[in-house]
């Protein structure tokens, strides 16, 4: 009766550790998990919708993974100008380069010629994509 | 004397053709055969060039005869309709030598109301009234016949009234002598009686002679005896009777004869008095005659007999007076060489011709075929028209007339047929009297008439008026009286009437429609309607005939163009459209020059911007310009500059896009025509090869072009799209790089 009394019981501190641990670990996946689902929820530009008509498209987000080509201007009020080639070409075989803005907010970012990233953007007036949001894969 | 006057006091001359006429038939006389035609335009040319250098196609007679056929068609059209207007008989009036001078020249006298007419009118219409009938008594035909002298002296009487008075004076005389011849035979009568009854008492025997035989031998003797003492008694009486009773006799044939021939000469002056519109006169004479001669006897019967007795000598023939109507064409052309020979031959035999063409003088006088002098006044025509010496002259005479025939005895016989006319027209004085009477009346209500019309501005039917009452009673105080002025607005119809006809002859359709506007704003009863209308077919005949003309130098048909040209001429020399077509052939004549026409070409290719054009022939417009010496020289060389500088840059764009092709490069090539392109779109060449460049480099110009089309819209996103892919297409392309940079800007127009 003495030997099943023994084999039953774990220290506790180790169940607190372990406990805190588990915490950590929760807490962080929560953490990195959240970007990631902003970006799976967005939709993915279509470049031959965008070349036929991209008024058409004003107002809306969409994420496209892209690389960057080369950078076009750079303004002190309204940020970057970039052309990306997209990662995704186009069905007909045509090569998909887009010119992206990367607005002054996002100015803290690194951007280089043949960098890739996964951007979410936005098509604004005149059909240009304002980059809201991008990071590398 | 036996002789023939004549006289053509109506000549239509046919005037030679125009300047421009002329100018037409030169030129289309010498001008060459059409080439057969290509174009039109081109047939144009030729045309033009030949009508302007000359070949001959017809002989120049042709021409002429081609050009009159044409203006006497339209003239005597014209003619026809103002002779057959109502003016007619007033302008054939006025244009009668004989009466139309006397009457222009009382048109153009001012009003009779000089105080001396003034007093010669009172007197004759004293003398009228002293002889009027309720006054007839023997002071008052003295008085009147005082008056006569009085009333002579007045320069508008012309000794007429000294005439009447010498007729009276004599026919008193007449009657003196025949109461002296009367009071003579009186007288004899009585001797006569006396004569008889001694002849009867001398025939008797004495039967108580106391010398009586008592035997019957002795009373033999005795009677015998007593015989021849009856003879030797009664032969003196018998004598003396038959000198008396011859005396009687004779006294009484001479009492008729002086009577008679004081009637016969009174009622001659009558009739006279008559025939010369002295209708006062007439008046005036008549009742010194019913005075002088108050045996009642009013008939002309001295007259007539007097007539019957001048008899007619009918081997002498009459003196006619010659009126002829005979509208004929004449024409003749006299050869070089040939003048003063008579060539000019009228075209109608029955109508005599005096006139004479000779060289290039055509007087229109000279000898008549028939046996008397005549005298031929007219206008001809004569155009001297070629350097021999040749003539044309053409006339077309409208009426003669003439004396015919004159001799003392044609005259003498003329005279008895006049006074035999005058006798059987006039039965009686009294009948003269009344006519003359009539004629007064009618003459003052004729100018009434004319003053009324006048007041309503009716001029030709004012005329009219005035034309018969002046020819009824020219010397008549209310003819007289009429005022300068009144007679001067129809001696300006008058004018213009002659204006008419004289344009119509002329076939001047400028001065005829001229003319007749201007006798509609003189007068406003004259009818125009048949002159106008003639007027525009005649015009109507002259286009038609330029229509067809120019329908013919389209075909290159030169011989139909001289034809229709010349009729056109013809029928109206001053046709407007004449000149035109002048002014068109001598421009496409012009223009068949190579100079003038590389010319006219580099004005039109560069109006019309093709700058390609003048490029392809650069040599033969530099040529051309370099040469222009004309006010727009300057501004062609300039136009030329910009033509060569232009086609340089063209020309290299499109050599250098055709060595870029030829690397396969047709994107370049294709980028560096757009770029010349786009600078001179215009240019068919380079819009072609940049055409043919497209199909090479498809995908590479659609990116472009929809850039482009963005940038337009001011999509600058989607432009700036469609530029970045069409430089990943053609990475050298200089215009998607161009493109880029500048929506870079216009998206961010600080960017650095």
């Amino acid at each position: 009766m003495s030997r099943q009394k023994k084999s039953q019981g774990l220290p506790p501190w180790l169940i607190i550790l372990l406990v805190v641990l588990a915490a950590a670990g929760g807490f962080y996946g929560l953490h990195q998990n959240g970007g990631d689902a902003s970006l799976r929820t967005t939709e993915e530009l279509d470049p031959a919708i965008y070349y036929e008509n991209a008024n058409s498209l004003r107002g809306n987000t969409y994420k496209i993974d892209a690389e960057i080509d080369s950078a076009l201007g750079n303004s002190p009020t309204k940020g970057r100008l970039f052309s990306v080639n997209l990662r995704n070409a186009a069905k007909n075989g045509a090569p998909v380069i887009l010119p992206v803005l990367v607005p002054m907010e996002l100015g803290n970012l690194t951007i280089q010629k043949g960098q890739h990233y996964l951007m979410k953007v936005k098509v604004v007036e005149d059909g240009l994509l304002k980059v809201e949001e991008a990071r590398k894969p | 004397m036996s002789g023939r006057i004549t006289c053509r006091f109506r000549s239509i001359q046919l005037s030679s053709p125009t300047t421009l006429a002329t100018l037409v038939l030169c030129a289309a006389l010498h001008a060459q055969s059409p080439a057969a035609p290509q174009d039109n335009s081109q047939t144009m040319r030729e045309t033009g060039q030949q009508y302007k250098k000359g070949n001959a196609l017809m002989s120049a007679s042709d021409n002429r005869i081609m050009g009159r056929e044409g203006m006497e068609a339209s003239n005597l059209a014209l003619q026809k309709s103002i002779l057959n207007s109502k003016i007619n008989t007033f302008i054939a009036f006025f244009n009668n030598p004989l009466a139309g001078t006397q009457f222009e020249q009382f048109l153009n006298a001012p009003a009779a109301t000089s105080e001396a007419a003034k007093i010669y009118r009172e007197r004759i219409d004293k003398i009228m009234d002293l002889l009027s009938s309720g006054n007839t008594t023997k002071e008052n035909q003295d008085a009147a016949f005082v008056l006569l002298p009085k009333a002579s002296e007045f320069e508008s009487d012309a000794n007429i009234c000294t005439t009447i008075h010498d007729a009276v004076y004599a026919a008193a005389n007449s009657r003196v002598e025949i109461r002296k011849l009367t009071e003579l035979n009186e007288a004899l009568e009585k001797q006569r009686k006396v004569a008889e009854f001694n002849l009867i008492q001398a025939t008797r025997d004495r039967p108580l002679d106391a010398n009586a035989p008592v035997d019957k031998n002795n009373v033999t003797n005795n009677n015998a005896n007593q015989l021849l003492e009856r003879q030797a008694r009664t032969d003196p009486a018998k004598r003396e009777l038959s000198s008396i009773g011859q005396t009687i006799e004779h006294n009484k044939v001479q009492i008729a004869s002086s009577a008679l021939q004081a009637k016969f000469q009174f009622q001659a002056l009558i009739l006279q008095l008559f025939v010369q519109r002295r209708y006062q006169h007439v008046i005036i004479a008549n009742r010194f005659y019913r005075a002088l001669f108050d045996d009642g006897d009013q008939s002309l019967q001295s007259f007539q007999l007097m007539a019957d007795k001048l008899g007619y000598n009918k081997s002498a023939g009459q003196a006619k007076i010659m009126a002829q109507a005979a509208p004929n064409a004449t024409g003749a052309t006299a050869a070089g060489g040939a003048r003063g020979a008579n060539a000019n031959a009228p075209a109608n035999n029955s109508a005599p011709n005096a006139a004479t063409g000779g060289g290039a003088s055509n007087s229109g006088s000279g000898v008549p075929a028939g046996g008397g002098n005549g005298a031929g006044v007219g206008t001809s025509a004569s155009t001297s028209d070629d350097d021999s010496g040749g003539a044309t002259a053409g006339s077309l005479s409208g009426m003669q007339f003439g004396v015919e025939n004159v001799s003392v005895e044609s005259l003498m016989n003329a005279v008895s047929s006049g006074m035999k006319m005058a006798s059987r027209t006039f039965k009686s004085l009294s009948q003269l009297d009344g006519l003359a009477n009539e004629v007064i009346r009618d003459v003052n209500e004729g100018v009434k008439s004319y003053e009324f019309l006048l007041s309503q501005n009716e001029i030709e039917g004012a005329t009219a008026q005035l034309v018969s009452v002046w020819s009824k009673g020219q010397y008549l105080p209310s003819v007289q009286l009429l005022t300068q002025d009144q007679k001067r607005r129809s001696l300006k119809f008058a004018q213009l009437v002659n204006k008419l006809i004289s344009s119509g002859q002329s076939g001047n359709m400028d001065a005829l429609t001229e003319a007749v506007a201007e006798i509609k704003k003189v007068a406003n009863d004259f009818d125009d309607t048949e002159i106008s209308a003639n007027i525009r077919a005649t015009k109507m005949a002259s286009s038609m005939h330029i229509a067809q003309a120019r329908i013919a130098a389209s075909k290159g048909d030169l011989q139909t163009v001289q034809t229709e040209i010349t009729r056109a001429a013809g029928i109206w020399p001053n046709n407007p459209e004449l000149q035109t077509f002048s002014g068109d052939m001598s421009k496409l004549s012009e223009q068949a020059d190579p100079r003038v026409r590389a010319l006219s070409d580099f004005d039109q290719f560069y109006d019309q911007k093709n700058f390609r054009q003048i490029f392809d022939g650069i040599d033969k417009y530099a040529v051309a310009v370099a040469t222009d010496t004309s006010a727009s020289a300057g501004a062609r060389r300039d136009k030329l500059e910009k033509v060569k500088a232009r086609m340089q840059e063209i020309e290299t764009s499109i050599m250098r896009a055709q060595e870029i092709s030829k690397r396969d490069d047709y994107a370049g090539a294709w980028e560096g025509l757009e770029m010349t392109f786009q600078k001179y779109p215009d240019d068919m060449k380079l819009s072609q090869m940049r055409a043919d460049l497209t199909t090479q480099a498809p995908d590479f110009v659609h990116d472009f072009r929809q850039a482009k089309s963005f940038e337009e819209r001011k999509e600058f996103g989607s432009a700036l799209a469609w530029y970045l892919r069409s430089q990943s297409r053609y990475p050298l392309s200089d215009l998607s790089k161009q493109g880029i940079q500048r929506v870079v800007k216009l998206i961010m127009p600080d960017a650095n």
